[in-house]
Formats: C-alpha cells, sequence, structure tokens
C-alpha cells in the first residue's frame, strides 16, 4: 500500500505542475495572436458612423472596458479573479454576455452530441476490431480496409456526404437545426421526437469516422496480444479459448481505454464540422467564433475546461492502472 | 466470465447514458429560458430596499407565479406556419439582450439603429426609403420642417402613438433618448455630438432637433441631422429612468444591461430565443393600427429567425420552404427558381436581381512603390476582367459596368440622376482594356527595362500583394481577377488571405503606413441613406481618416485632396440641386482621374430573396405600391410597409 501511497503522490504532483503550466498557457497563447480584439468589436458598432472622434470613444471604452490595454501581467490576475470568481468574465465577442453563460447555454449540446457519439463509435469500432482479429478470414478482408477507408475521411466530408445522401436526396432526415424550425422547447413528444430525428446526421457523421480508427487500433493489438506467449502457454494447458479471448481483449483494452479517456476529455471542445454543415447548437461554432474573433477570455475558459478533463482523465486513468495493472505501479514508483 | 460481464454492464450502463444525455439536453434551455423571462420581475423587486427581506421574498414568489401563468399561456408548442415569417441572413449567433441603447446585443430582429433601421420592436419618428431617397413619417405627424437657416429640425408626432405599457409616446421621450445618448457617450450619441446641439420638447407633441453651428454660424452638418430622425430610435423616458436607477448612472453597466423589461412602442417583441432561433411575437395592442398610420395590424403574428451557422444551409432552408424571407447571398439564386421550379424570386426578375447599394472597392497603398503613380493605378484598374468577377463573385447577383457605368454612386436611381453622366464619360471605364492599360504605362515611361517580363519605375520592379480576408469567398474571387490583371500588363500582383482579425487590425491602423503585403486591399463602401452620396464619398475619399489609430470609416489607402475635402465640407449645406449635380460631377471626374481605389462590382444593402409557397405579395419591381415598397426584407426603414401588404397563399 505504501508503494501506491508513492504512485499516487507522484501522479498528483506531476497532475498539479503540468496544470499550472498548462493554466498558465492558456492564458498567454490566444493573446500572442497577431490582430486586436477590441477592433473587431469596434468594427461591428463603427458601421454607419459618421464621426471619427465618436469611433475613437468607442474603441477607447471597450480596451478600457476589457483591459486588452494595461500590462499582460495585469491582464493575467483579472483573468485568476474570473476563473475564481466562476464566471470568466465578459466574452468579448458576446458581450455583454459572461463567458460562463455563453459555455452554459451551448455546452449541453455539445455534451449530449459528443458523448454518446463518442462512446457508440468506440464501442462498435472496438467490437469489430476484436472480433476482426479473432475470427480473420473474409470479415478481417473487408472490416479492414472499410475501416482504413472511412476513418481517413474528411469530418466535414463525412458531414456534407449524409447530408446530402439522407437529407437532401432521400429526405429522410433533417438538414439543419436541433429541433424543428417550428417548434419551441417542450415536454411533448413532438418535440422529442424532432430533437431525435435531427440528431441523427451529426451523431452518425461523427460515429463512422470514430468506428473506422478504433476498429483498426482495436485489430492490431488484438493481433499482437493473440501472438503473445501467455495465451500459447494458455492454450497448452488446455483452456479454453473463450476464456483466453477474455484474457486477450482485457489486455488489448487498455491503450483504448486511454483513448476514450482522451476523446471524452476534449470533447468539451465541440464538434466544428457537424455543429457547421448541420447548423446544430454547441460549443465547437461558439468556439471556433471566439478564436475568429480573437475572443480571450472564452479560448481561455474553454481551453480550461478542456485542459482539466483531460488532465483529470488522465489521473484517473493512470490511478486506475495502478489498480488493474501491478507491474506498472511497480515501475513508476521506483 | 465475470470480466466480461462487468465490461457488458459498463457498456449499457454507458449506452443508457448516453441516450437519456441525448433526449434530454435541450432540457436545460427551456428551464433557463424560463428564468430569462421572469429575471425583470425579480429586478424590480429587487429596488425596493427599505423593504423587509421576509416581504421581498413573499413578494418575489407570487410575480413569479403571475409570469409563468403568463408563459403557460402564451407559449405555443409549434409556431403555426400560416402566422409566421421566416426569416434568414440576419442573425447568426445568439440574442445578448434587448437593450436599445446598446449596439452590441447581437439582436438583429430587434435592434438596428442606422440609414434604413430595422423597426419591428423600437420606432424612429420617420422611416427612410432607399427607393426614391425620402423619409416617411413614422411616429412623427407629417413632414419635419427646417427653419430658413437650416440650423433648426421641427417635427410633430402622432397623437395616437403609445407604449407598449400603453403610455402616450411624447416629445419628452425623444429628448430624453438623445439626452441620455449624450450623457452615457452611447454609439449613437458619440456619432452625432459633432452635428446636433440639443433635441428638446416644444409641447407633448412638437419635438425641435436644433444643430451644432460652425464658425459661421451655419449647422455643422444638416445632412446628419435630418438622418438622425430616421436612423435613431425613440425609447421611453420612464423605462430610462428606471434603466439609469438601477445601473447607478454607470455608462458601461447602462449600456451592458440586457433590458428584458425594455418598454417598445413597435408591433412586435421578444417571444422566445435560444442558440438556434429567435422568434417574436405581435403586440396587438400597437398603437400603428389607428387610421393615422397604417390602419390595420401587420399580417404575420410572428417573426421567426432561424440561426444558420453558414449560407448553404440557410440557402437549403429557403429552397424547402422553412425560410419566407432571406437576407443572405443565395449562389446562383435564379437556379432555384428556373432549374427547380420553387415559388422563389428576388426583386428584379433577371440580373442583376437586386438593387446594387454598396460598392465593394479594391483600395491603394498609395505610399507603396509606383502605386503613388496614377498611371500605374489606372493601368490595373482597367485591365481588372469586371464581368468575371460580377459572374463569379456574385453569380451575376450584381449589376454590370456597362448597364451601370461606374462613378462614385450607387445603382439606385435617386443616387444615379445626381451627376453628369456625360460630363465623365471618357474616364469611365468597363475593364478588360488590356491594350489601353500597356499603352498608359508605356506613355509614363514605366517599361520593362531588364527583360524579365515585369515592368519597373525608377528600377525598381513593380510588385504587389493584392489581399482580403480569408474565407470572403466572393471578394478573394475578385482579388484573384484584380491578381490576374496584373500578370497581362506587367506587373507583378500576388495575393495574400489573412484571417479576418489580423486583416482588419492592419488595415483600420490608418495613423502608421500600412505594411508590405496590403499594396492592393478590399474594404467596403456605404450603402444607402439620407446623407448619401455624400458620406459615401466622404468616406472613400476624405483626408480626415487619414492618421486615425482606429479608422473605421474609409480610404484606408491614405489619399489627400485638398479640393476633395473642400467640396466634402460645403455639399451638406447646399440645397441648390443644380450646384449640388455640379459638385457631385466633379467629385466623380477626380475620382476616375485619381483612382485612389476602384469599384469591383455592386452589392445590394441587403439581399432580398423571398419564398412564396406561404406569404405572397412581397415587394417586386413594379408592384405597383405608392411610395414604392424598398427591398430591404419587411423590417427595415420604409420596407416595414410589406407586413402590412403581404397575405397568405392559401388562407
Amino acid at each position: 500500500m505504501k508503494g501506491y501511497r508513492k504512485y499516487f503522490l507522484n501522479k498528483l504532483l506531476w497532475f498539479l505542475v503540468t496544470f499550472v503550466c498548462a493554466f498558465i498557457l492558456n492564458f498567454t497563447l490566444p493573446r500572442l495572436m497577431p490582430g486586436d480584439p477590441v477592433a473587431a468589436i469596434v468594427s461591428r458598432l463603427a458601421q454607419g458612423l459618421s464621426d471619427a472622434t465618436g469611433v475613437q470613444a468607442i474603441y477607447q471604452q471597450y480596451t478600457e472596458l476589457f483591459g486588452t490595454n494595461r500590462p499582460m501581467h495585469e491582464q493575467f490576475f483579472i483573468y485568476v479573479r474570473n476563473v475564481l470568481r466562476g464566471d470568466f468574465g465578459f466574452s468579448f465577442s458576446q458581450y455583454p454576455r459572461t463567458v460562463a453563460s455563453v459555455i452554459r447555454s451551448s455546452i449541453w449540446w455539445t455534451v449530449a452530441l459528443q458523448f454518446p457519439a463518442i462512446v457508440t463509435g468506440w464501442v462498435i469500432g472496438n467490437t469489430l476490431g476484436a472480433l476482426a482479429a479473432y475470427l480473420r478470414g473474409w470479415f478481417d478482408k473487408v472490416l479492414m480496409p472499410v475501416s482504413i477507408f472511412i476513418s481517413n475521411f474528411p469530418a466535414f466530408g463525412m458531414a456534407i456526404i449524409m447530408l446530402v445522401i439522407f437529407g437532401v436526396a432521400l429526405g429522410w432526415f433533417p438538414t439543419s437545426g436541433g429541433y424543428g424550425f417550428d417548434l419551441i422547447p417542450s415536454f411533448s413528444w413532438e418535440f422529442m421526437w424532432s430533437v431525435i430525428t435531427h440528431y441523427q446526421l451529426p451523431f452518425w457523421s461523427i460515429v463512422l469516422i470514430a468506428i473506422g480508427g478504433q476498429a483498426i487500433g482495436m485489430r492490431s493489438m488484438s493481433i499482437y496480444e493473440l501472438n503473445a506467449d501467455y495465451v500459447k502457454y494458455a492454450r497448452f494447458m488446455g483452456i479454453k479459448d473463450r476464456k483466453i479471448v477474455g484474457y486477450v481483449f482485457r489486455n488489448a483494452m487498455l491503450p483504448q481505454i486511454t483513448g476514450l479517456a482522451l476523446a471524452i476529455g476534449t470533447m468539451v471542445g465541440g464538434a466544428l464540422f457537424a455543429e457547421i454543415i448541420f447548423s446544430y447548437p454547441g460549443l465547437g461554432f461558439t468556439l471556433y467564433n471566439g478564436v475568429m474573433g480573437q475572443d480571450y477570455p472564452l479560448i481561455s475558459a474553454a481551453t480550461l475546461i478542456i485542459t482539466i478533463m483531460v488532465l483529470t482523465a488522465n489521473f484517473l486513468i493512470e490511478i486506475l492502472y495502478g489498480i488493474i495493472d501491478p507491474r506498472i505501479k511497480a515501475a513508476q514508483a521506483e | 466470465m465475470s470480466a466480461h460481464k462487468k465490461w457488458t454492464s459498463l457498456f449499457a450502463l454507458v449506452m443508457i447514458v448516453s441516450l437519456a444525455l441525448s433526449c434530454a439536453a435541450p432540457t436545460p434551455e427551456i428551464i433557463e429560458k424560463e428564468v430569462v423571462v421572469e429575471k425583470p420581475v425579480v429586478q424590480t423587486v429587487v429596488v425596493e430596499k427599505e423593504v423587509p427581506v421576509e416581504k421581498i421574498v413573499k413578494e418575489t414568489v407570487v410575480v413569479e407565479k403571475v409570469v409563468k401563468e403568463t408563459v403557460v399561456v402564451e407559449k405555443a408548442e409549434a409556431l403555426p406556419r400560416q402566422e409566421t415569417l421566416y426569416f434568414n441572413g440576419f442573425q447568426w449567433g445568439p440574442v445578448v439582450c434587448w437593450n436599445p441603447y446598446s449596439a452590441n446585443c447581437n439582436n438583429a430582429m430587434a435592434i438596428a439603429q442606422g440609414d434604413n433601421a430595422r423597426v419591428t420592436m423600437f420606432e424612429t419618428p420617420y422611416l427612410y426609403n432607399m427607393l426614391d431617397g425620402k423619409q416617411y413619417p413614422l411616429l412623427a405627424d407629417g413632414d419635419y420642417q427646417w427653419n430658413a437657416a437650416r440650423t433648426e429640425l421641427t417635427f410633430k408626432l402622432k397623437e395616437a402613438a403609445h407604449w407598449s405599457d400603453g403610455t402616450p409616446l411624447t416629445a419628452e421621450d425623444v429628448a430624453y433618448t438623445w439626452a441620455t445618448h449624450v450623457k452615457y457617450n452611447t454609439p449613437t450619441g458619440a456619432a452625432n455630438k459633432e452635428y446636433i446641439e440639443t433635441i428638446e420638447a416644444v409641447d407633448p407633441q412638437t419635438v425641435v432637433v436644433k444643430a451644432k453651428l460652425d464658425e459661421n454660424g451655419r449647422a455643422v452638418n444638416p445632412l446628419i441631422v435630418a438622418a438622425y430622425v430616421s436612423s435613431n430610435y425613440v425609447i421611453q423616458k420612464a423605462w430610462t429612468q428606471k434603466l439609469e436607477e438601477r445601473t447607478g448612472g454607470d455608462a458601461t453597466e447602462l449600456l451592458a444591461d440586457t433590458a428584458e423589461d425594455v418598454v417598445y412602442s413597435g408591433p412586435y417583441h421578444k417571444f422566445y430565443t435560444d442558440d438556434t432561433k429567435v422568434i417574436m411575437v405581435r403586440d396587438d395592442n400597437y398603437w400603428g393600427q389607428d387610421p393615422s398610420m397604417w390602419g390595420k395590424l401587420p399580417a404575420p403574428k410572428y417573426l421567426a429567425h432561424m440561426i444558420f451557422k453558414d449560407n448553404a444551409a440557410g440557402s437549403a432552408a429557403l429552397a424547402r420552404g422553412e425560410v419566407d424571407v432571406s437576407q443572405q447571398f443565395n449562389s446562383n439564386v435564379h437556379l432555384l427558381w428556373l432549374n427547380y421550379g420553387l415559388p422563389i424570386s428576388t426583386y428584379l426578375p433577371d440580373a442583376p436581381y437586386h438593387i446594387g447599394a454598396s460598392l465593394p472597392t479594391a483600395f491603394y497603398n498609395l505610399k507603396a512603390h509606383g502605386l503613388d503613380q496614377v498611371a500605374v493605378r489606372k493601368a490595373i484598374a482597367i485591365a481588372v476582367d469586371y464581368p468575371t468577377i460580377i459572374a463569379n463573385a456574385m453569380t451575376n447577383q450584381s449589376a454590370t459596368f456597362e448597364q451601370v457605368p461606374r462613378s462614385l454612386m450607387n445603382p439606385t436611381p435617386g443616387e444615379q440622376a445626381m451627376y453628369d453622366h456625360e460630363a465623365v464619360k471618357d474616364l469611365q471605364w468597363v475593364g478588360n482594356d488590356i491594350e489601353g492599360a500597356k499603352k498608359l504605362l508605356d506613355e509614363a515611361g514605366i517599361v520593362d527595362t531588364d527583360g524579365d517580363g515585369w515592368r519597373e519605375y525608377q528600377g525598381k520592379k513593380l510588385s504587389y500583394v493584392a489581399t482580403c480576408p480569408n474565407g470572403w469567398s466572393d471578394w478573394q474571387a475578385a482579388i484573384e481577377v484584380v491578381a490576374a490583371a496584373g500578370k497581362k500588363i506587367g506587373i507583378e500582383i500576388t495575393t495574400n488571405y489573412p484571417e479576418w482579425a489580423v486583416y482588419q487590425t492592419v488595415v483600420t491602423k490608418s495613423d502608421t503606413p500600412l505594411p508590405p503585403g496590403y499594396e492592393i486591399f478590399m474594404m467596403w463602401s456605404a450603402g444607402t441613406g439620407i446623407t448619401q452620396p455624400w458620406g459615401r464619398i466622404r468616406n472613400l475619399l476624405s483626408s480626415e481618416w487619414v492618421g486615425m489609430p482606429s479608422n473605421w470609416n474609409g480610404n484606408w489607402g491614405g489619399y489627400v485632396n485638398p479640393r476633395v475635402d473642400e467640396l466634402l465640407k460645403a455639399i451638406p449645406n447646399e440645397t441648390d440641386p443644380a450646384k449640388l449635380k455640379e459638385m457631385y460631377t466633379e467629385l466623380v471626374k477626380i475620382y476616375l482621374t485619381d483612382v485612389p481605389s476602384f469599384t469591383l462590382m455592386y452589392r445590394p444593402e441587403l439581399f432580398h430573396t423571398v419564398n412564396e409557397s406561404v406569404w405572397t405579395g412581397f415587394p417586386h419591381q413594379e408592384d405597383g405600391s405608392v411610395p414604392p415598397i424598398p427591398p430591404m426584407n419587411c423590417i427595415n426603414g420604409w420596407s416595414i410597409a410589406c407586413l402590412y401588404n403581404i397575405r397568405l397563399v392559401s388562407p
């Protein structure tokens, strides 16, 4: 147990160090981009203004308000204060909304789209990959090239193909929005059904690509494990095939779980292409606009959430690994 | 086996959670929106600070209950298609606030002050009509009157005009709105306080706008004073005072207030908004149904706007009939009715389909080597293949330069009549004039001396970068054509497309010379309005913008011509049409001779494409409406008259 505590503290320390570094980078990197975010806001306000000094006054007002005229270290402390307060400060691009309110209104759509898509893609992909490794033959011969083909599809390509086939040509599913254009959210069957039908195209456009990548990874890992010494030994021992397959997939699964954790950690970044092509609400497009409009607080907040989720997911997995696989703990604790 | 079972149950659990999440997703949305509705009510209660805490809580509860009941009664689960007019192309992100003092609410269906102000929720005294250039009374009663010296503008308000809370709309409201703009230095205040001294209420129905005077005792700019009355909303005094009270007189707080409780005078108000749509509902007590204005209510009960994330999604919805009025660039719009037989149309039946109003323009950096020479600037401009730009970038949704010869005017008949076409005929070019361009350069002694195929000026090769923001595909297509023209006449022009965030920072910084890479660059010019074409010409040519640290007005290339400045100063105070025509003609002459920048295409102020599956009777060319209703999407300026004309296809 002592070894495990050392392992745990070691991991916790690294977690904190990485977090502090990432936190500073989250703040600094967006601000190193060339360009002036306040100019973008003024551009929206200045349309139709006929007076030069008026535009200058507005520019000054917003520079002062957002603090972009202050030295970087002062801006950093303002940022820290805003983070601690929990609202991340005002969003530049959607002022006077706070970043927290911007994220709150779109994050549910993103989580609801991404989480099931990632998990479904992972489950189906790994199952198919494992089956391909185990069954081999025609199944493997068909699955492997198909997986490579699909997993290399650019996300926007897949989304557009699905849009054209199932949305426009066949007309099975609606092509844009999170729910019917003529509906208002309510607890009615009509609304629920509308949400479900609008969900299908963005969902499957993400799932299909995920399946291919997962299947390829799982297949390779399984083939490697199937040829490992312990499998041969187990066979010589006369252990049933089913039992052996259980061992094999459990071992092959380890790196796949890491991949899953990372995917879940980064899902808050949103599914940009699915969101744009299907005009689906979510954080991806909001964040994209934030980056384009140099909305520092929004970029920092979104990347901070991603950082925390990835770090936490990694941390939990490492801790879990320590328990599942004593070799890792032993090696790391030395 | 047990491990296998564990995995199976884990997967099952995860799948169930996923499905639950997917179904439950929008639920937090509903809850959040309800809270938003309640907010103003809670705020009014909080104001009563002296009341004991317990009492506040009780009152809050009672009031909340009332609001919730109203919500239930009002909110239909689905909008009846026959009562809803759908829009696209205005709103590209969620609504931020409902504050008419702020220009930052991203609330395009309700708030847009300017030459063609949006008058769905808030109203201006007058409505501008881009087709005839006139201002028609809305809140005002009859035309406004200038005094003899053109320093004071007086207008009356309609007796019938009242606010959504039933109180009358008076001159006091107009005066207080202006005073607030100035006091808190709102964008409107900042833009106009150099031109307007005060706005006063003479009696409850009479308003006097007093212009700021110059050293000669004349109004600094009567055009801007006149534009004010059709560009800016009248906001209720009582509500403004409430707003001031709760924001403690702080300008930033005042502008940042979400104003969910705002009192309005227009025919529509907030019904529902979220990340995917904005819906407004008609106020059936709207004052405008009085015979002194429209005499009836506007036809649609709801105005709805879906938030699409790109033009393609918007076009698809238009084709499916989920959008009635489309204010976005629909590529190859004519194919929608020619190839697909859809009941879709534009204001004009044939190309250019829309009334051009603004002039997307290529500016020269006049400090760049060689571009300080008129011959080089003019040679590039006359060599450009404009028909290709119009066909590719605009899919022919722009008039050609044969149809509307280039000047400083937009293609509207009103502006075209403002200069002498014959006098500048020899200066106007239609493009593709490679030989003419070569001749011009040869005559100026700008030739290829070292035989590398590129011309030199003072021993240095003419080499430029033409640029516009990345992703602005129509502009990028135009810039590519400009670059191609350079090659044909021996001037090396390459293209580069920085991101908009970078591009705008560089281009609008007029207090330092433009850096390399910005020798030829694209920006826009003003559209229609009561100050036009003067305002547009001022933006394109006035030297007052040179040296500004944040220049969002124009003349980004740094053109300075004292004669132009003189004319620009004189025009606003000139009332004699003949003299005005003379002055404008001189400006056009100077512009086409000096070529500090050049127009690449004509673009409509707003795209106006309608799908007549559900509603019909939208404005079209020669539709017989008097005064003519402009193609401004039925919500801007005088085009709001369209909402009283449209009718259902199958009632």
